[in-house]
């Protein structure tokens, strides 16, 4: 069977900017940073599954929020990926990108963004403390700092309000601090990925999303979760997502049925 | 030596030989655990504790409940490979010479005390649990099946001992160390055994039953996530703090056995991280072995396998 040429199924796009940072390069092992893709195309787009996040090898991820926000001028989305290292050493993190055709060649190209080098310290080392010390000190100026601009800039925006202005500047976070959601809500956010693909690591984020409404940290076991709760609704979904995530291939779609059914019923 | 006649059995499950266990030990249920997994996964248990605290009467229990044959060992000092293994001797009226099967031919043998004999008996004892087979004279001979091998060690009277090498234990399946009982447990103790000889539940399952479960274990699904957290945490034992040498991959082995069989008890087809997370301690304590400073620091071994143990994230 030949499958239609990729080319065919890429969308054109104007990409003005695709940029991956980190928010700290120096961490120890078991410490969670964050890593944050932005892309912005100049057309209006409701998402961009094209993007394709970087393999983060070892590290465990903890979360993966994606946002969003269009405009007449274009779109942007920031990904913001929640890591947690578990071996010491230096990484280097290639870049995320996306496959997509050219608006200002019209042919189909590859966008990649830059790679991210993170040197990651062994538990808690004497480097990883001396880092963590300079990240403290560094936070308490940059957080004054911070502080004056940003009320520099609430009495700029203030005085700009009361005069239109020709073209609106449309802000660009690289990184935006996701919104504040219940536990439930990530639940119910995963559920409905699962249920529209059913993949092994939509079942894995579905099962830590119930494990954290649980009240169960990430690297914890179901005795672990189901100890920390006494949901009964709770306690069968976890106990029907550890059956479809570690049961035998021939008996996973009965188990993710009842999964589903069982997810479902805790979130009415 | 003694030998329980066998009673007849089929269609025995596990629990049932649980059951038979709890009927006679009280408490003790990480020891009785232990013995049925080792069982259903076919390997061999080492026994740790205080005299006293029932490391003989549970393997004398288990022997009973599986109606196979059963030989006690008590090691000592002047003991020969011989006298486990078995040995030739010249019959004078055929003029040949005619091979007496030592102990070590049971399906449960108990080696009692296994660190008082010298090493060559310990190695001779260790090659039949690694082989299934002992040679006697010109001849191999194959040892029954089910054979599990289930030996004591008192941590205390260290004296006129001979410490088993890592290598050799490396070849026993679990480590269980057996804790004095609690004040209830002991209550009950005086209760059941106060009167005379301690019950034994006879013949709940046959051998044959041990092989089938051995058969249909093997058949319990680990799914990758669950092999690699296994393969994690004996990784996570070499070069960690306090730790000379760590587990080989032997371990690793062990540790999926062991979840295949908890999982098959517990009527389970497939394994979690919770099967190997929690029998972990049993398969890394002996296969560990500890830094000079942990002896000078007056540190718990243990709490260094819970740290390993804790440091490794389960999927």
């Amino acid at each position: 069977m030949v499958s239609a040429s990729p080319a065919l199924a890429l969308r054109t796009l104007h990409v003005d900017a695709l940029a991956m940072r980190a928010d700290r390069t120096q961490v120890a092992v078991g410490e969670v940073f964050h890593l944050a893709i932005h892309i912005r195309v100049r057309e209006r787009v409701a998402a961009l599954d094209e993007l394709v996040i970087p393999d983060v090898g070892t590290m465990q991820i903890l979360g993966d929020e994606r946002h969003v926000t269009s405009s007449p001028s274009g779109t942007d989305v920031v990904e913001t990926l929640t890591l947690e290292p578990r071996q010491p050493g230096t990484f280097t993190i290639n870049g995320a990108y996306l496959d997509a055709v050219d608006a200002r060649t019209r042919k189909p190209s590859r966008f990649s963004a830059n790679p991210v080098r993170l040197v990651v310290a062994g538990g808690t080392t004497l480097t990883a403390q001396f880092w963590e010390a300079v990240r403290i000190l560094v936070g308490i100026m940059l957080a004054g700092t911070g502080a004056l601009v940003v009320a520099a800039l609430l009495v700029t925006l203030a005085r700009a309000r009361r005069r239109p202005q020709p073209i609106p500047a449309a802000p660009v976070a690289p990184v935006a601090a996701p919104p504040k959601r219940t536990p439930r809500d990530a639940v119910l956010e995963a559920l409905r990925t699962y249920r529209t693909a059913p993949s092994h690591d939509a079942l894995m984020r579905l099962r830590a999303a119930l494990f954290a409404a649980a009240g169960a940290d990430a690297g914890s076991t179901l005795r672990d979760a189901l100890a920390a709760t006494t949901d009964q609704g709770l306690r069968t979904a976890l106990i029907a997502a550890e059956r479809t995530a570690f049961g035998p291939a021939h008996a996973r779609d009965a188990a993710s049925a009842e999964l589903i059914d069982a997810t479902e019923a805790w979130l009415r | 030596m003694t030998t329980p006649s066998p009673a007849p059995a089929s269609g025995g499950r596990p629990r049932d030989v649980t059951d038979a266990l709890h009927a006679t030990i009280v408490g003790q249920d990480d020891v009785v655990e232990a013995l049925v997994l080792a069982l259903i996964a076919g390997g061999h248990v080492l026994l740790e504790g205080a005299p006293g605290v029932a490391k003989t009467l549970a393997c004398r229990a288990l022997a009973a409940a599986v109606a196979g044959t059963f030989r006690r060992v008590q090691f000592t000092p002047d003991l020969l490979p011989s006298d486990i293994v078995g040995t030739r001797i010249f019959d004078q009226k055929t003029g040949e010479f005619a091979t007496v099967l030592g102990p070590l031919f049971a399906n449960v043998v108990l080696a009692d005390e296994i660190n008082r004999a010298p090493a060559k008996v310990q190695s001779a004892l260790l090659e039949g649990m690694q082989e299934r087979r002992a040679t006697i004279g010109p001849q191999t001979h194959d040892l029954p099946a089910p054979f599990v091998v289930l030996a004591t060690m008192n941590p205390f009277d260290s004296d006129g001992t001979y410490p088993l090498p890592l290598a050799q234990l490396d070849r026993f399946l679990a480590k269980v160390v057996v804790p004095y009982p609690s004040r209830d447990e002991e209550r009950t103790i005086v209760d059941r055994f106060g009167a005379g000889e301690p019950p034994l539940r006879a013949g709940v399952a046959a051998a044959a039953d041990v092989l089938r479960w051995q058969r249909e274990a093997h058949q319990v699904f680990v799914d990758a996530k669950v092999r690699d957290y296994a393969v994690d945490l004996v990784r996570a034992t070499r070069g960690a703090e306090l730790v000379a040498h760590g587990a080989s991959p032997r371990a690793v082995l062990a540790l999926v056995a062991l979840a295949r069989a908890r999982a098959y008890l517990e009527g389970r087809a497939y394994t979690t991280p919770d099967d190997v997370r929690d029998l972990a301690p049993s398969v890394l304590r002996h296969r560990i072995s500890y830094d000079d400073r942990i002896a000078i620091a007056g540190g718990d071994p243990e709490d260094v396998v819970r740290r390993i143990i804790a440091s490794v994230p389960a999927p």
